[in-house]
């Protein structure tokens, strides 16, 4: 047999030219390889499960719960237990119906000690789940919770079906088979996995017929991959890579705003940072507007008060934080450093813009007469030997809804309360908001708290992050929402 | 001749043993270990005991080290905590691809760059040289990561003949696999060939001018039989150790290569390594780094051995 390497490379371009719907979209390969299909593993292969399952409730436009698997909910009035009616005549991809004793399953296996799943910690609310008929399940929380729909809204929170997964709550399960759009046809994490559409999707027919995702790590190479046509979509480009797609008419580019943010964190129980006055000060000599430009470049980025609680989510609060060098100044008076104050911050490169951000903070709070030394360490071990370790350190978060971030990060009991804060007026106003079952009373609540962490706390969070993404021109249907948001079912793609 | 020869192999395995503790070391002066490498922001408490349990860190680094060497010795690297998986496994299928990208560079560029080195080397200064050791000048001062981009842009981007990245789908046979290295090798071969073509031209040129070589051509051998004869095979002894070294610069350039085309190799594995902090599989690769190395070293002192009958003699 004769076969030239200029054939074989027009029989490979031939053939992606005639799966033209066929949405092409890069894998990044976070596991190398031991990508998991179960959604509460923590090896989830999170592009796959996101077209592959559905959860209760998915974030509606304004950022609330709205209706996916389940059709609405209603409570108790001391919000401990929750009753869910579910959509009827839903199946699975293979066949099975979608009942609720699946939902009490999947809530239920979140718990498991084998499976240790980082889910584990946020599910643990859930007493037990009863399944009331065949299309309602009522969850009984351990404690009152105004917002158990925001956890079920968690996009690790998929429904799986029991029997396929043989009623087991403590193995994993990786069968693949949900009630999403797409249904598994081939895993090949470090290849090309393929999916092809489920024709009796709920929500209507998928948009285009297959979806490949296809495993490149490296974002240069998949910078490469998309202008050359290999695929369709791209995410979390750089600054440096934006030109490459913005001025050209093949590709859209689109800017949406993440919760995701890097910080410096105060331990507030070590002098000087035991004084909340010292922590104001740092934090008021900061000018968020022009360290988000340096750090992160225009446009990439939204200006935030040193709370952790995102501008899309529904409980962030309006709080103004300009600089303010001669307040800072009079603070630093008044805690006994009328003469300069001089710290030590930990850093390391953690995430990309980590030191950058502790660079351009470190001369900003020049001018209010503090002095930062900057300490740099090896990115091997910062979490363990350095972080929540040294008084003043370096730290990144992924998003997270404002409830499970504030308790994760600022509740004086929490593991990872990074600034050590012990606030008893916080930890009563965390508990009072999950307790108020009237949202704008509720969101006032959360408010406060935001704002009691920019008074008192021991973080500076100046900007969260924004995410830029391109995509061929040809591809319609992606919404400028944040990348769990996305509906790969309603993207369409026009023939070349 | 065999003492000699055993010598040289002695000499290999001690430096592969060496290398290895080196490495080993250095793994060990790194902050943090396996353990905290893995659960990151987890590793406190309970876990962090019960993994480096699990991991027999808590014994003395002599012994783990002991245990390693002699299971990878015997073939075995251990485990990768990050892939879920036996190192053996993860390493298997990365080492064929990386072999396929080197072995058609090495076998694509030696023999071409023997050739032209030769050509260039008879022909010196005419035009022809000129223009070869002009493109081979190039060749080496740029960068491969910069070849291969222009390469992706030109063949990949603008004219689309091949693909920019290496996508494997399951069930791809040689030939499908072949659109994806040509791009690779040619990047790869670039360097090769200007590396090893000055060497041999140099060669080339100082054998031309050896008296032996006067010699023949006073006695009328013709030019023909006197390149074939007498230059070539003495060209080729100091241009041996140059292709040993350039192969084995291969091994580096393979790295920045695979990251490049998103080639499931070694490279990448060993980058993808670095970046999880999978430090296990780190010391697995770069052992494998190392003993390909010092493999193509002592192959290319075994070849001047034969080819040069001086080397034979004396206690060198």
């Amino acid at each position: 047999m004769k076969n030239s390497l200029f054939l074989s490379a027009a029989i490979a371009l031939a053939s992606t030219a005639a799966s033209a719907q066929t949405l092409r979209i890069p894998h990044e390969l976070g596991y190398g390889g031991s990508e998991s299909l179960d959604p509460i593993s923590p090896q989830r292969f999170y592009e796959a499960i996101q077209n592959m399952y559905s959860r209760l409730v998915r974030q509606g436009d304004d950022g609330r719960p709205s209706p996916d698997l389940a059709l609405n909910w209603e409570t108790t009035p001391d919000a401990k237990e929750w009753t869910f009616a579910l959509r009827p005549g839903v199946t699975f991809h293979n066949g099975n119906t979608f009942t609720a004793e699946d939902v009490a399953f999947s809530l239920m296996r979140t718990q498991s000690e084998t499976i240790q799943s980082p889910t584990k910690g946020v599910m643990e609310i859930i007493d037990r789940v009863e399944v009331v008929d065949d299309m309602t399940v009522k969850v009984v929380l351990k404690q009152t919770h105004a917002d158990f729909p925001l956890l079920v809204m968690d996009y690790r929170i998929k429904m799986l079906d029991a029997e396929t997964c043989g009623h087991n709550l403590d193995a994993l399960c990786e069968s693949g088979n949900g009630t999403g759009p797409y249904k598994m046809v081939e895993l090949d994490a470090l290849g090309t996995t393929t999916l092809a559409r489920f024709d009796d999707y709920y929500g209507g027919l998928p948009g285009a017929e297959n979806l490949e995702l296809i495993a490149i790590a490296d974002q240069d190479a998949r910078v490469a991959a998309l202008q050359a046509g290999q695929i369709d979509f791209i995410y979390a480009l750089s600054a440096e890579q934006v030109p490459l797609f913005a001025n050209n008419p093949n590709f859209t580019v689109q800017t949406v705003p993440t919760g995701r943010w890097i910080g410096m964190i105060m331990n507030t129980t070590v002098a000087p940072f035991d004084d909340a006055r010292v922590r104001k000060a740092i934090r008021m000599s900061a000018d968020r507007d022009v360290l988000g430009k340096l750090v992160f470049g225009e446009d990439n980025y939204i200006t935030n008060c040193d709370h952790p609680v995102w501008p899309g989510d529904q409980y962030r609060a309006d709080i103004a934080c300009e600089r303010d060098i001669e307040g800072a100044k009079a603070l630093l008076a008044e805690a006994g450093f009328a003469d300069g104050l001089t710290v030590e911050l930990f850093v390391s490169d953690i995430t990309e813009g980590a030191v950058r951000m502790a660079e351009v903070l470190q001369n900003q709070a020049k001018d209010a007469g503090i002095t930062i030394e900057m300490v740099r360490v090896p990115a091997d071990g910062f979490w363990s030997d350095v972080w929540m370790k040294e008084p003043f350190f370096a730290t990144g978060w992924s998003q997270r809804p404002a409830d499970q971030v504030l308790n994760e990060a600022y509740s004086s009991t929490s593991a990872w309360n990074e600034s050590a804060w012990q606030s008893e007026e916080f930890d009563a106003g965390l508990e009072a908001a999950r307790a108020e079952l009237d949202f704008d009373k509720r969101k006032e609540l959360y408010g406060d708290l935001q704002r009691q962490i920019w008074e008192d706390g021991g973080s500076f969070i100046p900007v969260h992050l924004k995410t830029v993404r391109a995509f061929s021109s040809n591809l319609s249907g992606i919404d400028p929402v944040e990348d769990f948001s996305i509906r790969y079912e309603n993207l369409t793609k026009e023939a070349d | 001749m065999p003492t000699l020869i055993l010598r040289r192999f002695g000499f290999a395995a001690f430096t592969i043993a060496f290398v290895s503790m080196i490495m080993f070391a250095a793994v060990e002066a790194l902050p943090g270990n396996v353990c905290t490498s893995f659960l990151q922001r987890l590793a406190q408490g309970p876990r962090l005991e019960r993994c480096i349990e699990q991991q027999g860190l808590d014994r003395p680094a002599i012994e783990r080290y002991a245990d390693w060497a002699s299971g990878a010795l015997k073939g075995d690297f251990g485990y990768s905590l990050k892939k879920r998986k036996p190192i053996n496994e993860v390493i298997g299928e990365r080492l064929a691809n990386t072999a396929l990208l080197g072995g058609l560079a090495t076998f694509l560029a030696i023999p071409l760059a023997v050739f032209l080195g030769i050509v260039a080397g008879v022909r010196r200064d005419r035009p022809l040289d000129l223009s070869l050791s002009g493109i081979a000048m190039l060749a080496m001062t740029i960068p491969e990561f910069v070849t291969a981009t222009a390469l992706i842009y030109v063949f990949a981007i603008v004219l689309q003949w091949f693909p920019a990245v290496t996508v494997m789908r399951s069930g791809m046979g040689f030939f499908d696999m072949l659109p994806n290295v040509v791009l690779p090798v040619l990047v790869l071969s670039a360097v090769l060939i200007a590396h090893i073509m000055r060497m041999m031209r140099a060669s080339v040129i100082d054998v031309m001018a050896s008296d032996y070589v006067q010699m023949a051509r006073l006695k009328g051998v013709p030019e023909r039989q006197i390149i074939r004869r007498h230059v070539v095979p003495n060209a080729m002894i100091p241009a041996l150790n140059v292709i040993a070294l350039t192969v084995a610069w291969l091994l580096a350039g393979v790295v920045v290569v695979e990251k490049v085309f998103n080639y499931p190799g070694l490279g990448t594995l060993m980058i993808q390594a670095i970046y999880d902090r999978d430090l296990p599989l780190v010391l697995s690769v770069a052992l494998i780094f190392s003993a390909i190395y010092v493999a193509v070293n002592l192959l290319a002192d075994l070849a001047a051995l034969m080819i040069d009958p001086r080397l034979r003699r004396g206690g060198h």
